[in-house]
């Protein structure tokens, strides 16, 4: 299984926060949100600066790149439990 | 000093609360049901306010005050300042997820369909390092 996390922060701050979660991710830069974007996944003015931020979501995509698992948070503090992101993915 | 047990009950039940939802919040199970933290707030302002009704002194008002402050701030962070607005509607479970290339820590550029009957991917968008 590949985990890509993908952010507008800059790689060099994702990397100081992979080696202080020693997370095995694989952290992609999308400084101007394109690709989130494209993903509909832009909260508009949700930044503590009023500027664009992701929704945070997690999408399991089996071998063909289809989404068979997705959870979209509808409040910032809710995110999803490692352990069903696992399970869903599980013999994909 | 058995007198104020009551407000002494109500404020440790309402700081306990405060610290558990920074305490728990690497055990999804807990964290991921915020409204149990303003119940905590809730049980304190309830036991301040039996307290008060009993007798309005001063420790008892004060217990009263601080629960029901953290019970009014707590509920404006969950149910409004935290909410997230709907998502648009590209992803839809049973179909392909748009294909992209974005650069890696290491500068490398990393195509999704690179990974194509490869191995399954999980994407995770997250908000940033504040």
């Amino acid at each position: 299984m590949q985990i890509l996390a993908i952010s507008p922060d800059p790689n060099e701050r994702s990397q100081t926060l992979a080696q202080k979660l020693r997370a095995r991710y694989r952290f992609l830069a999308d400084r101007d949100l394109a690709v989130t974007r494209r993903y509909g996944l832009v909260h508009s003015r949700g930044g503590p600066s009023g500027e664009d931020v992701p929704i945070p979501t997690t999408v399991v995509l089996d071998r063909r790149g289809v989404v068979r698992w997705l959870k979209v948070a509808d409040n910032y503090q809710v995110r999803p439990d490692p352990a069903d992101v696992a399970r869903a993915a599980r013999g994909l | 000093m058995m007198r104020f047990a009551p407000a002494i009950l109500s404020v440790a039940v309402t700081l306990g609360a405060a610290f558990a939802y920074f305490w728990f919040l690497r055990v999804p199970a807990i964290r991921n049901h915020p409204a149990l933290y303003l119940a905590g707030f809730a049980l304190g302002a309830v036991i301040a306010a039996v307290a008060v009704w009993r007798s309005a002194r001063w420790p008892n008002i004060a217990a009263l005050a601080l629960s029901v402050a953290l019970l009014v701030l707590g509920a404006y962070f969950n149910f409004v300042f935290a909410r997230l607005p709907a998502a648009g509607a590209v992803l839809k479970v049973g179909e392909a997820a748009p294909d992209f290339t974005l650069p890696d820590a290491a500068g490398a550029a990393v195509t999704l369909a690179s990974f194509r009957d490869q191995r399954p991917v999980v994407l995770v968008f997250y908000r940033g390092y504040w």
